[in-house]
């Protein structure tokens, strides 16, 4: 499944651009130590932190893209060094909780 | 059909805790550790004719890498946490090279290592180095993408905080951000 499918099936905005990865699966988590060890390439990664270092985390391990719940906002900095590293952030209200029944629902496991 | 190449270098031996901060109330020297207890030490102690006090924590992990093809594991317990270019300082040296690298599509990053008990940071060995970079990439999924994790020859540690280091400082407030 490609990213902006997802975008478009969770009605998520896109605090960056969009780009064109395949999803592997799904990881939540908000400590960057966690995503380090155990998240996979191609992983769609949904936390709240919209911290850089979760960007730099996210980068090591090449996560596609991340979904940033409860209204979440990143910063310009923080946007900027996404688009850089090519990692889409997705927001969304809704807490990881229904992010995460809504992702089963749209087929992702 | 798709096969999955299994990578031959793997993260084992995950261990979560905290990395404990930690300064000499004489002195006011600064040292950082890793403790796997499952409440992090807070008190004070003396070693020597030093002091040490508790000073801050970050949540983190430790973590051994083996060598899938001759079974050999790699211990990481002197790696504090890495580094990304992108989090630096812009018109640092680190951030300039990393720049430099990301035009070459690769992602650069910095080991930080604990202080050993002389005070000087402990080296990661050529060989453990190796080893890291190639765990990493092997990881990597997208086209023509590489990391490169760098020791600290910019002599970082002098500079950064503890907060920049890909660890989680902080994380405790979280609930207290809007």
């Amino acid at each position: 499944m490609k990213v902006q499918e997802i975008v478009d099936r969770l009605e998520l905005k896109g605090a960056t651009k969009i780009f064109d990865k395949d999803l592997s699966g799904v990881y939540i988590s908000d400590m960057v130590s966690d995503i380090i060890a155990n998240a996979k390439a191609g992983h769609l990664l949904v936390t709240v932190q919209i911290h850089n270092n979760v960007i730099a985390a996210a980068n090591l391990v090449d996560i596609a893209a991340i979904v940033v719940t409860q209204g979440k906002l990143p910063s310009d900095d923080v946007i900027k060094m996404a688009e850089k590293a090519q990692i889409s952030i997705l927001s969304t209200t809704m807490n990881r909780w229904q992010v995460a029944t809504k992702l089963y629902e749209a087929g992702i496991r | 059909m798709t096969i999955e190449m299994k990578p031959r270098y793997e993260m084992v031996n995950v261990q979560l805790g905290y990395v404990i901060i930690e300064h000499d109330v004489y002195s006011s020297a600064m040292r950082s550790y890793f403790s796997a207890e499952p409440v992090p030490p807070k008190e004070e102690y003396r070693e020597g004719k030093q002091i040490w006090k508790y000073s801050g924590m970050a949540q983190s992990f430790r973590f051994d890498i083996r060598d899938a093809e001759t079974g050999e594991v790699f211990k990481y317990d002197e790696m504090l946490g890495l580094l990304y270019y992108g989090c630096c300082k812009k018109g640092s040296d680190v951030y300039g090279i990393g720049e430099l690298a990301h035009d070459s599509n690769i992602s650069l990053y910095v080991a930080i290592t604990y202080e050993g008990p002389d005070g000087k940071r402990v080296k990661l060995s050529a060989d453990k180095l190796r080893v890291l970079n190639r765990a990493f990439n092997d990881r990597l999924q997208t086209r023509g993408k590489k990391i490169l994790i760098l020791p600290d020859i910019f002599d970082l540690y002098k500079e950064v905080s503890y907060g920049e280091i890909m660890i989680d400082f902080g994380l405790t407030s979280l609930e207290g951000e809007s």
